[in-house]
């Protein structure tokens, strides 16, 4: 049987022409398999990115100190508006709903007419965001985007501080720059998420997908042991003196001396964290951590405290003060005085460097290098924010003869105000250490507390607690009853402290018309609630109002000490 | 197949295709008024967490004493 020609040629052709639609079938099915499936993928699906709420940071009463919230920023697209015409229409439309006049909203497209994003109004009301989504304007969106308020501004600056661009510049995301916002950056930002949604032809969500859906995490709250009460008496007590001796720069610490808890912080010339861009770089530093100085007077209670511990010293033991010239080690006494024999009681009381210099002596290089290491001296306190110098103490290789005669009275070493109010709090405490913190408690969105702050008193006792109560129930307290430090007392309570009045150092030399000064101390002495350090650098002396620390810092302490106490005892806190 | 039976068959199958029409319109439907209801719900707590904030700010310590300090004296 012959098979027709024509027959053949058709089998064939169904062949190929089944061979081509196989082969093609094929290709789409298996080769451009994942570009078909990302398409279809991409046109049933939506993904909306969500950013996380970065975490509130409270005082320890629960006072907002930083806080995001979303805030709604209405953009014109010029892309989506070809012709002149349509901006000038949209603006007109817009003109009622944001009460901002057209020419303007032309004005501000016009400048920038080749961007695809031009922001016409931000902050937008509810209302105004319904009357946009109503009026369905071509080429009009809504942006929101997550914002952070300041609401106490100035008053916790150097604490809170601030967030901005991240170091990714391809990343939307702000980060903390300074302060406890860098320091717990990672706990406050949370983690990014993503809805995945299922869409139809118009792009309305029908479904959602939540095999691929990312949820979002919002980060952890601070809640933080200032106080925002006793941060406005430290401020508004500090900035008054400030401002009336035209001083460079000032700090106020107030520590609960038991758990080192920093109640309040503050650091002047201080700056508006909302608006840091336009800040002095100057006042943007919190000195309390990053300005080491030599303390002068208020050290000699801590190299006091150490020598009685070791024994170096007797309570009653009788210095002779060299009648205020140490001539061999070129020591004289504060404002010419001359002492003979003290006790280290006076030699507190009156502030004697001779007689500092003398215990100092008594104790050797060793001993007082190793017990200023051991109160923390030289290294950073581990204090829960950035930038923390850790002072200057030189080992004692590098000591010359004169230094161990000169640190006993605060000269030859730098410190910062936050070593040595944590040394105040020491000996306040009966000789345990403690480790400055501001961070009370983390916690989760809804405020369910997720960890707390790690025990911030270490193991150990740093000196005797008979040693530890001497020093601030017998000799500090003496100070303010009877020697230099007789402005810091207080109506209600029994005051203890030092003050300090140090000679700045400029190119190797002591600068005779600048001072630091200081006061630092506590109270009630028998069982101190707060301790208070006060640090005002550079006070105009040609004012002629004094410079010393029991004149410029004394009264600064008293007046934070009184409102705090006060505070306190009504709060019952 | 008596013919009652397949106009039964048909109907059947054509009210289960309907059901299942509606049921999967309904449910985008509800879906996306889910999603409308949770948008609000959004805008309503940012604006309570806005008023929250503008609060703070009136009754923050700082606020409190410049006003303090700007009372005249009733004493005086």
């Amino acid at each position: 049987m012959k098979t027709k020609p024509h027959i053949i040629g058709i089998g064939l052709l169904l062949v190929i022409v089944f061979g081509l639609l196989s082969w093609r079938v094929f290709y789409l099915q298996y080769c451009r398999a994942d570009t078909y499936l990302a398409q279809s993928y991409e046109g049933t699906h939506a993904h909306v990115p969500d950013l996380p709420q970065r975490g509130r940071i409270m005082d320890s009463r629960g006072r907002v100190l930083a806080a995001s919230n979303k805030v709604l920023t209405v953009f014109i697209d010029p892309s989506q508006l070809p012709h002149w015409d349509d901006v000038m229409e949209t603006a007109c439309l817009l003109q009622p709903i944001l009460e901002i006049p057209a020419p303007n909203i032309c004005d501000i497209v016009h400048e920038k007419i080749r961007l695809s994003y031009v922001p016409i109004k931000t902050g937008i009301t509810e209302q105004e965001r319904r009357a946009i989504r109503q009026a369905r304007l071509k080429g009009v969106g809504i942006e929101s985007k997550w914002e952070r308020y300041i609401p106490m501004e100035q008053l916790t600056s150097h604490i809170v501080g601030f967030i901005g661009g991240a170091d990714d510049p391809s990343s939307p995301d702000k980060v903390g720059l300074a302060g406890i916002e860098r320091r717990y950056d990672s706990l406050l930002r949370g983690s990014k998420g993503q809805r995945v949604l299922i869409v139809d032809a118009r792009r309305f969500p029908i479904g959602s997908d939540p095999q691929r859906t990312v949820e979002v995490k919002n980060g952890s709250s601070l809640v933080l042991t200032i106080d925002g009460t006793i941060q406005e008496f430290a401020r508004s007590a500090l900035i008054k003196q400030y401002a009336d001796y035209q001083a460079e720069s000032a700090i106020a610490i107030v520590m609960n001396p038991w758990n080192g808890a920093i109640l309040a912080l503050v650091s002047l010339p201080d700056y508006n964290p909302s608006e840091f861009s336009k800040a002095d770089p100057d006042t943007m530093r919190n000195r309390a951590l990053t300005d080491p100085f030599e303390p002068g007077s208020i050290f000699k209670p801590i190299v006091a405290a150490i020598a009685l511990d070791g024994g170096f010293v007797g309570y009653d033991e009788q210095i002779y003060c060299e009648n205020g010239n140490y001539a061999k080690y070129r020591i004289g006494e504060w404002a010419g005085h001359s002492f003979g024999n003290l006790t280290p009681k006076e030699i507190l009381t009156q502030s004697s460097n001779i007689g500092m210099a003398k215990i100092g002596q008594k104790m050797g290089r060793k001993n007082l290098y190793e017990g200023l290491r051991m109160f923390g001296f030289g290294a950073r306190t581990g204090i829960d924010l950035p930038a923390e110098n850790p002072g200057l103490l030189k080992p004692t290789a590098d000591w010359s003869s004169y230094t161990v005669t000169r640190i006993p009275y605060g000269h030859e070493i730098n410190v910062t105000t936050i070593q040595i109010i944590r040394a105040f709090a020491i000996l306040a405490n009966g000789g345990s250490p403690v480790m400055p913190h501001l961070v009370r408690s983390v916690t989760d969105e809804k405020g369910v507390v997720e960890q707390m702050a790690k025990k911030s008193n270490l193991a150990g006792q740093l000196i005797k607690p008979e040693v530890a109560h001497w020093v601030v129930r017998e000799a500090l307290t003496n100070v303010v009853k009877e020697g230099t430090g007789q402005q810091a007392a207080l109506e209600k309570w029994e005051a203890f402290g030092k003050t300090g009045t140090a000679n700045i150092a400029v190119n190797g030399q002591y600068d005779t018309t600048n001072y630091t000064a200081s006061f630092v101390g506590g109270a009630p002495a028998k069982n101190p609630a707060v301790v208070v350090l006060v640090s005002i650098r550079k006070p105009n002396k040609a004012l002629g109002k004094g410079y010393s620390g029991g004149r410029v810092a004394a009264p600064v302490f008293r007046e934070i000490m009184q409102n705090t106490l006060t505070y306190i005892e009504k709060n019952q806190l | 197949m008596s013919r009652s039976r397949l106009i039964f068959v048909v109907f059947y199958f054509t009210v289960v295709l309907i059901g299942a029409v509606h049921l999967r319109v309904s449910a985008s439907r509800v879906f996306y008024r889910w999603c409308k209801a949770q948008v609000a719900q959004d805008n309503l707590k940012l604006q309570l967490g806005d008023k929250q904030l503008k609060l703070e700010h009136l009754l923050n310590p700082s606020v409190i004493s410049e006003r303090i300090e700007k009372e005249p004296d009733p004493d005086k």
